[in-house]
């Protein structure tokens, strides 16, 4: 599923479901270690194996907002490469936020698959 | 239920913590925006800077891979403004910009502006003054505690034909002590009385109150007490307010004051809020419960407050059993009686004054439309002048929701100053408002900018904010914003969209015009044919009063002994003609009645003819004007048609006839020395007709000639109001006609003091209130459908100078840019014009009520509407066709 239209203006329905989906993504793969906007993008792209490609236009609105829903805290430090970056990281409230996300999708994606193979 | 995948739960304990963040983010958004903004391109920065060494790092050189970060992250500015329109307070935030923006926009172009700003104050402003008195008079509830229990009480007597009476007082304690639907009942009985010794005397009007009265509708004095249980017959009374303030200057000393109403000593012991209806007479007496009341006289009208729960249904069923009791025990008075019961609501205004308002209502609501339409006009114009900006702000990032509220905003902040200026006009029309007084308009003097009136103001200002701002707002750019850049403020293809969107405005606004006109000519015309009406009356240099009798005037001729006197000693005044004297006033008094039939064979089917009865003093006829056409005159030696007690009956009776009347009873005959039947089927007098006057607008100038019938004054008929006819200014007479009156009885009131003309012109007030509202507002439609026309060719002209300057460099004559120009014009209005009639054709029928003498669709208002909306048109159009026909080609064509 291409994500990078996430923003772009989308039937009404889907967008708390897209928008949940990043979410999701992000708070998993900043759950791990603290990470700087394109490390975040490049390891999405990762772990769904290349399903996912974040681009900027719907990252950095995302990282905002969870930044500003007090899910991730952002500090400025150094890179691999030894550059200035902003790194984010989980707080409380968003671990909080992942795990009862988490329950969410999988039951979701369980009722989805019994769903699917019934039909 | 489906499952919260958004997840914004939250633990109750983080609640306090969590919206404290929200507004702090909220606080640094708008407040810190520089370095929010700073942090964010910095991070842009850096992501490109790691992206960038990231393709270095595959083998890139640093050429290349600075080209492909650039591609990977897309416009910067697009995602700034994407990082911006989600952070909290994005909308705040944009709205302080866009505000911040509109104003200085707005500022850059006062001419239009206060242009803007004064169309829709004139329609907001006209709107709320129209509400304020609509909400006065009908929408108000009343000044009742729990107004909706509280109805009021009439006896029905369908056999007879009365479906609403009063109660008698006997019936009234029936129902009083029967009843269980009532919390309480109460009734009232209004009559009219001198109040003497206590400064000028006057005629006071009093309504004697049964004790429950005060109590069912949930009223207290404000100074002072009500009525006590053991007050039933005592001299004690409550003053009105308006009595109150305009009698005794609202003295707060007024308790304790002894009112001397026909002789008798009453002491004030209250004085009641304001309010209407029922507690708005001049003084309150107690009246209390008297075993032997009276059951056949129908005087007392009755309220109740229903019990908490009771519905009228139920009450009306338990009244229903009730009167079935009460015929059975008094068969005779209480033959077919039955009780109904009313909501108190429906006091609130007659059905005219509502329609009437409704209609004005609707009018003023018109015109709104029409400013709107000016308005977004005028907006639509410099929108194009502005598609550059708005093109560039689109191609900077900004999304077309922001373009829209952008536009938006503009002509609701347009609306907004209308809507101040427009509250201001209406403050001070309000307060010339509450002192008129407008028969069949209640509670004007309580018509205020109150609540209702300033959410309906906003309300009107909003819509026609947002009115205006719909068609600029849907023409901002979407797509071609290149071309828009480019071509600047050339024609092209979306602003020949918009000339067409203009044009349909214009027709909508002609339409609108026409069909406001229509109604104000309709109104008009009907007003002028009231004017035109022939009243048969002589209303020119005529004074008219009355005279307040007390009781003693109707023993032993007292009353025929004054007004002889007086009118005898009047005649003797030099500035007097003629005088005389009627029981009713002409026009505006009140009409009695009674059935009458010729004796002799009855040349009318069905029942006998009503017609109106004056006893008149012989001089009243001519000093009125009307025209002896047969017969003789009333003298000294024709009695009054009713028998004085103690005297010997009257042999013969004498009447004379209004002409309408005579033709109607003895058609094609001499009716003179004829006999009629006077209240036939009640006393059945029988009296000769002695003479015919002409025909006269007795019961006001809508309602054609009266049949009149003429009855002589003596000492059992002794009139009271009082017609002089004088050889100059009428007024100028009264000076004598008091001193003389005081000099006959100091303590007679004279009331009404009025000029003929006056009398007339007061009682066609409410049309008059209407034609001049409805002028008012055709006159600015008129107004703002030329300026919409104007506007619209004055730019088109500027637009098409070029094209213009080019047809004339080729060969077009002057005559033919004009016809061209100034059919641009008149091809929209005469859309209008079509569409507005055909509107026009459908809604008049809802003016019926408000016409006399022509029809709703009257040809000929049509056709003038039309052509005053034509020539009005072509003379808007006739300046910028003008402007183009001098168009200097080379001039044109250097300007391109």
């Amino acid at each position: 599923m291409p994500i990078d239209n996430l923003y772009e203006p989308s039937p009404v329905a889907n967008i708390a479901l897209l928008q949940g989906t990043l979410d999701v993504l992000i708070l998993k793969v900043l759950a791990l270690q603290p990470m700087h906007g394109l490390g975040i993008s490049r390891r999405i792209a990762q772990v769904t194996k290349g399903t996912f490609q974040v681009k900027p236009g719907s990252l950095f609105p995302a990282l905002h907002r969870m930044e500003e829903a007090g899910w991730l805290a952002a500090e400025w430090g150094e890179s691999e490469s030894k550059r200035r970056a902003k790194f984010y990281r989980v707080t409380k409230a968003g671990v909080r936020k992942l795990k009862q996300e988490t329950v969410e999708w999988r039951r979701i994606s369980a009722a989805m698959a019994i769903a699917l193979e019934i039909s | 239920m489906a499952p919260n995948l958004s997840g914004h739960g939250n633990r109750p304990g983080d609640l306090v913590g969590t919206s404290m963040r929200w507004l702090i983010t909220i606080w640094r958004n708008l407040f810190h925006k520089r370095a929010v903004d700073q942090i964010l391109d910095e991070e842009l920065r850096s992501y490109r800077q790691l992206l960038e060494d990231e393709k270095i790092a595959a083998g890139a050189d640093s050429q290349t891979a600075q080209r492909e970060a650039a591609i990977e992250l897309g416009g910067i500015e697009v995602i700034k403004e994407q990082v911006r329109d989600i952070r909290r307070g994005a909308f705040l935030e944009g709205f302080w910009t866009e505000l911040r923006q509109s104003i200085r926009a707005l500022r850059r172009n006062p001419g239009m502006t206060a242009m803007c700003v004064l169309m829709l104050a004139l329609g907001i402003g006209a709107s709320t003054i129209i509400f304020s008195v609509f909400e006065a008079a009908l929408l108000r509830p009343l000044p009742f505690k729990d107004a909706n229990r509280l109805v009021e009480l009439a006896e029905t007597q369908f056999d007879l034909g009365m479906d609403e009476q009063n109660l008698s007082e006997a019936d009234f304690w029936d129902l009083h002590d029967g009843t269980k639907s009532f919390q309480s009942v109460g009734a009232y009985n209004r009559f009219q009385t001198n109040l003497t010794g206590d400064g000028e005397p006057e005629k006071i009007s009093v309504t004697q109150v049964t004790l429950g009265f005060f109590p069912t509708l949930g009223v207290d004095p404000i100074v002072g007490r009500n009525f006590s249980a053991a007050e039933g017959d005592a001299k004690v009374a409550i003053l009105g307010n308006k009595f109150w303030k305009s009698r005794y200057g609202a003295d707060a000393n007024i308790l304790g004051r002894v009112l001397r109403l026909e002789g008798n000593g009453y002491t004030v012991v209250g004085v009641l809020p304001r309010g209407e209806p029922w507690i708005d007479d001049q003084v309150y007496v107690p009246y209390g419960y008297h075993p032997a009341a009276d059951r056949g006289n129908r005087e007392f009208a009755a309220v109740g407050r229903l019990k908490k729960g009771v519905t009228p249904e139920a009450a009306r069923k338990e009244l229903q059993s009730l009167a079935a009791a009460m015929r059975a025990a008094n068969p005779k008075e209480d033959k077919g009686i039955g009780f109904n019961i009313f909501p108190s609501r429906r006091w609130i205004a007659p059905q005219e004054t509502s329609t009437a308002l409704r209609i004005l209502l609707a009018a003023v609501g018109l015109l709104v439309l029409i400013a709107c339409g000016n308005v977004a006009n005028l907006l639509l114009a410099r929108g194009l002048a502005r598609r550059r900006e708005i093109a560039l702000r689109s191609a900077l990032g900004a999304a077309r929701a922001r373009l829209v509220r952008f536009v938006m905003l503009e002509s609701l902040l347009l609306s907004a100053l209308g809507a101040v200026l427009a509250l201001a006009l209406a403050a001070a029309a309000v307060r010339g408002i509450r002192t008129m007084e407008i028969p069949g308009i209640p509670r004007l003097d309580e018509v205020s900018l109150n609540p209702w009136v300033l959410c309906f103001s906003c309300g009107v200002a909003l819509f026609t904010g947002l009115l205006c701002g719909l068609a600029p707002a849907l023409h901002t750019p979407l797509q071609g914003v290149a071309a828009a850049l480019r071509e600047g403020d050339r024609q092209t293809g979306a602003s020949r969209r918009q000339g067409r969107v203009r044009a349909m405005l214009v027709s909508a606004e002609v339409a609108l015009a026409f069909v406001l006109l229509v109604s104000t000519g309709l109104v008009l015309r009907s007003f002028q044919g009231l004017l035109k009406e022939h009243r048969g009356f002589q209303t020119a240099r005529r004074l008219m009063f009355s005279l307040s009798y007390p009781d003693s005037y109707r023993q032993n001729g007292r009353g025929k002994a004054l007004v002889d006197s007086f009118l005898e000693e009047l005649s003797a005044n030099p500035a007097v003609v003629s005088s005389g004297a009627v029981s009713s006033r002409p026009v505006e008094g009140p009409d009695n009645g009674m059935n009458i039939d010729a004796v002799t064979h009855s040349h009318v089917s069905g029942p006998p003819p009503w017609a109106s009865w004056r006893v008149v003093t012989p001089g009243y006829l001519r000093t009125v004007g009307l025209p002896l056409l047969r017969g003789r005159n009333f003298n000294s030696t024709d009695k009054p048609v009713w028998d004085e007690p103690g005297q010997p009956m009257l042999s013969h009776r004498t009447v004379m006839f209004s002409a309408a009347l005579a033709r109607l009873l003895f058609p094609n005959e001499d009716p003179i020395g004829k006999h009629t039947i006077l209240w036939k089927g009640q006393f059945n007098r029988d009296a000769e007709v002695v003479g015919v006057v002409g025909d006269s607008l007795e019961r006001g100038l809508d309602h054609g000639p009266a049949l009149t019938v003429y009855l002589p004054y003596g000492r059992v008929a002794v009139p009271s109001e009082f017609v002089v006819e004088t050889r100059g200014d009428p007024k100028t007479v009264f000076p004598d006609v008091r001193a003389l009156i005081q000099r006959l009885d100091r303590d007679l009131p004279i009331e009404d003091v009025r000029s003929f003309d006056e009398v007339i012109s007061h009682s066609i007030s409410p049309q008059r209130i209407n034609s001049i509202v409805l002028t008012t507002f055709g006159g600015f439609a008129l107004l703002l459908a030329t300026f919409g026309i104007y506007g619209v060719l004055a730019y088109l002209v500027r637009r098409r100078t070029a094209e213009i300057g080019l047809r004339m460099a080729l060969g077009a004559s002057e005559w033919a840019i004009l016809k061209m120009i100034v059919a641009q014009g008149i091809l929209p209005a005469l859309l209008g014009i079509t569409i507005g009639g055909a509107i026009a054709c459908w809604l008049s029928r809802y003016l019926k009520s408000l016409l006399f003498g022509v029809q709703p669709i009257d040809l000929l208002t049509y056709a003038a509407v039309s052509a005053v909306l034509l020539v009005t048109a072509a003379f808007a159009c006739f300046i910028p066709g003008y402007r183009a026909m001098r168009t200097d080609p080379a001039i044109a064509l250097r300007l391109e």
